[in-house]
């Protein structure tokens, strides 16, 4: 099946026509798509803009991921309200800068946003990421709060843990979807990183996914496929994850990853909080259903130092 | 400036406050920084009933309330003119009150007017015995719990229906059209999102019911009603404003008849502390002899209130806080009352809140709920946390904030931070881990608390036929937990949660109780 006729199912579900939820069945197709010896960019600096556009230089360039007139998703973590210190939402530079460059790249909407899990105008606010947005005086560039109506229950076809769920319109109708998750400690799931950030774009009682978790997120992941994933890491909460508080809890590494390639990516990542791939869940379940290559041995690790 | 022109720049001042008032009312809520820049509460602190009552119940007279210190300054020099220049629900009256009574005169129904020095003298009195029973009767208190409770909700829930409905069911051609139109709504005239309210049926027939009076004659909740209006007539008869002529004139009789505040008695006399000076006999003295002039202040008529009646509302005023105080319900340990954050002691707490609905307005989760009957008549429309519905935002102080009384007193967020308003217990038969063996722990991951107030214990359990298996279980702190509410509110477990807060008033002291 065809990702133009799964937006069809989804737009005709939105318009009341079509009666039974949009099924989502697309994995062996977009599977053939990914390398098994995928790249993983390492960027260390302080300079985080300048890191950022290095990483996407790295990756390909943003017109290989943006064309003129794309709808482009940019999906960090906003998830609580904490500050920008204490790391339990992506840094508000790397997100601007990747606004900044899907503007550039002539996108013709770029939407920023995240179901959060404290009062979703605290966190915007205090993340700093709406007024970094702010910032860009962009008619283009949309940093919305969630809108209860465009949640749309997706039928997971391939879903091993989770076969039905409700996911946001937006996230799934993107031409080009850019994860800037960042990375962190989780109590439930070991790290959170960018296969976990699928759960800022999906509606539902997202509690309810608590008992098996890693597998449901990799379930997610069938159906939220990144064009690209670039991890925050600057500073990582290293444990009393995802919500953190203190500051005697963050580690600063001024480090960033990005790769075309999910698991990839949040292999690597997991390797700068002294664990072992293999230690996440999710990474090791999104590994099982071909979302990506999780053995670093096969993976082209390029790092740069700005 | 002609005699004319006075009724209109009373109408102007009118309209400037409800304004005002309706501006302050929609900027009562989180703006993107963590304090309110605004005096939103000012229309309870400038009003000299709630400044008198809580000074009385609190036994100690609260800053923050000054400014109704100038009213009644102003109101010595002026007279009445409160009702008629500032009070936004006299201005409500007015706008309405030609609707729901449309094409009658003012026909006069004065005859209650000792109504209102009666329903004054039982608040003061129950004040006095630390009861707060002002909400009830306060104008501002009905007007904004009112507005919070009822016509707010019900106003977004018909506005955004009406736009979701197009959106939802309607074609994308037509919602291009109304999408814009929503979101000027939303920017300028809704409130941020849907609230929900308890008692949102009878805040709104309170607030009714003084529109409904109307009928019996133009502003009849003022005239006859409004204890706020019987203090500052109490004040007035000392001012310094004096109209003339002091009796209506004999051939003609208008004044008399067609004054607003049917500020005549019997005989045509004019009764000073019932003019609002709101300057129409001004307009309408067809020999333009009415006036307002400076003088002493004379020798003033006799209170509009008879002694047995006065009697009758003070034995009122002192058995109403007794029977509450005597009733069950007041020492009934009710676990689910969970103060706001920097609540006063309960029982200073319910002397001074004056249950104007301020701090359920700002409470950005809608957590904060009136109480119904959980404390009897005492307690109603006082706030408590309810976090199945809303917790309590680790790092918000709002409520604080706006409270005009400091019934909530003023946190920094460091104190908000450290302020325990209860402590989380989990039902080990319904709490996921324990009860079902399933992996959960999402109220771990949500505790803003450092060092977390909820931790867990990792043990191997056995799993049949599948060999064995790390499942996390939670574990409360008492020590730590500040009683947020978060974790009862993000409990995946159906109904009530497995998690809840019990609230501090139930864990009484050493010294109190009723216990062995």
């Amino acid at each position: 099946m065809e990702r133009r006729k799964f937006l069809k199912q989804v737009s005709l579900w939105s318009a009341g026509i079509l009666v039974t939820p949009p099924v989502f069945d697309i994995t062996r197709e977009a599977l053939a798509a990914f390398s098994a010896t995928p790249d993983i960019l390492v960027a260390k600096g302080r300079d985080y803009p300048a890191m950022t556009r290095q990483l996407v230089d790295g990756a390909g360039g943003i017109s290989k991921f943006i064309t003129k007139g794309d709808r482009v998703v940019i999906k960090p973590n906003i998830g609580w309200d904490r500050n920008l210190a204490q790391g339990a939402n992506t840094h508000p530079l790397i997100v601007s800068t990747l606004a900044s460059l899907a503007l550039e790249a002539g996108a013709s909407k770029v939407m920023v946003f995240d179901r959060t899990c404290n009062e979703e105008r605290r966190c915007y606010q205090n993340s700093g990421i709406k007024p970094a947005l702010d910032k860009i005086k962009d008619k283009r560039l949309k940093c919305s709060y969630i809108d209860d109506r465009k949640f749309i229950p997706i039928t997971i076809k391939n879903g091993r843990a989770l076969t039905e769920w409700p996911f946001y319109r937006d996230a799934l109708e993107a031409d080009c979807y850019i994860n800037v998750p960042v990375a962190k400690h989780h109590s439930s799931s070991g790290l959170s990183m960018g296969l976990k950030n699928a759960m800022g774009v999906i509606g539902g009682w997202r509690g309810r996914l608590h008992n098996n978790l890693s597998a449901k997120i990799a379930d997610l992941n069938l159906v939220i496929r990144p064009d690209l994933t670039l991890v925050d890491a600057t500073r990582i909460i290293i444990k009393n994850g995802p919500s953190g508080g203190s500051l005697g809890d963050v580690k600063t590494l001024h480090t960033m990853i990005a790769g075309i390639d999910p698991i990839a990516v949040d292999a690597y990542t997991t390797t700068l909080f002294g664990l072992r791939p293999e230690d996440i869940g999710s990474t090791v379940e999104g590994f099982k259903r071909g979302l990506g290559q999780m053995n670093l041995g096969r993976c082209h690790i390029r790092e740069f130092t700005i | 400036m002609g005699k004319k022109s006075w009724k209109q720049i009373r109408r102007v001042s009118q309209l400037l406050c409800l304004c005002i008032f309706l501006a302050l009312f929609r900027l009562t809520d989180y703006t993107g920084a963590d304090t309110i820049p605004y005096a939103v509460n000012i229309f309870f602190r400038m009003d000299p009933l709630v400044g008198a009552c809580v000074t009385l119940a609190a036994r100690t007279f609260i800053s923050l309330l000054w400014p109704c210190l100038v009213i009644v300054a102003l109101t010595m020099i002026l007279g009445r003119f409160f009702c008629a220049w500032i009070c936004p629900m006299g201005t409500i009256i007015d706008m309405t009150g030609h609707f729901i009574r449309p094409h009658q005169k003012y026909g006069s129904l004065s005859s209650f007017r000792f109504l209102k020095y009666a329903i004054l003298t039982m608040v003061l009195i129950s004040s006095l015995f630390t009861i707060q029973f002002l909400g009830f009767v306060d104008p501002f208190a009905i007007l904004v719990r009112g507005m919070v409770f009822s016509f707010d909700p019900v106003f977004n829930f018909l506005v955004t229906g009406f736009f979701d409905r197009i959106y939802v069911s309607g074609p994308a051609w037509l919602s291009q059209f109304t999408e814009p139109g929503y979101d000027f709504f939303k920017i300028f005239i809704l409130p941020y999102k849907q609230s929900f309210f308890y008692l949102s049926f009878l805040s709104f027939l309170l607030l009714l019911g003084i529109f409904i009076l109307e009928l019996f004659g133009r502003r009849f909740w003022c005239r006859n009603l409004c204890p706020l209006g019987a203090l500052l007539a109490l004040i007035s008869r000392v001012s310094f404003l004096k109209r003339i002529p002091i009796k209506a004139c004999k051939n003609c009789l208008l004044c008399e008849k067609d004054c607003p505040m049917g500020a005549f008695d019997t005989r045509g006399g004019f009764m000073p502390e019932e003019c609002n000076l709101c300057m129409d006999c001004l307009a309408f003295c067809p020999n333009q002899i009415t006036g307002f002039r400076f003088g002493l202040p004379g020798q003033p008529m006799p209170v509009d209130i008879s002694r047995r009646q006065l009697v009758t509302a003070g034995f009122a005023g002192v058995c109403i806080p007794v029977l509450s105080q005597t009733s069950a319900l007041s020492k009934t340990v009710n676990n689910d009352l969970i103060r706001p954050p920097g609540a006063l002691e309960e029982s200073d707490f319910l002397a001074t809140c004056v249950r104007c609905g301020e701090c359920m307005k700002v409470c950005i989760t809608n957590g904060l709920q009136p109480l119904v009957f959980e404390k009897g008549l005492a307690g109603m429309f006082t706030p408590r946390l309810m976090p199945r519905l809303g917790y309590c935002e680790f790092n918000c102080t709002l409520c604080s904030q706006v409270c005009p009384t400091h019934a909530i007193e003023r946190l920094s967020i460091k104190e908000k931070h450290a302020f325990k308003m209860g402590t989380a217990s989990i039902d080990k038969n319904r709490c996921l881990p324990y009860a079902e063996q399933k992996s959960c722990i999402v109220c771990e991951e949500h505790c803003p608390v450092h060092d977390k107030a909820i931790k867990f214990e990792e043990v191997r359990i056995d799993i049949p036929g599948k060999g064995t298996r790390l499942l996390k279980k939670p574990r409360v702190f008492t020590e730590q937990c500040i009683g947020c509410g978060i974790c009862e509110n993000v409990c995946p477990v159906a109904g009530e949660a497995a998690i809840k807060v019990i609230g501090k008033a139930s864990q009484k002291n050493n010294f109190g109780g009723s216990g062995y």
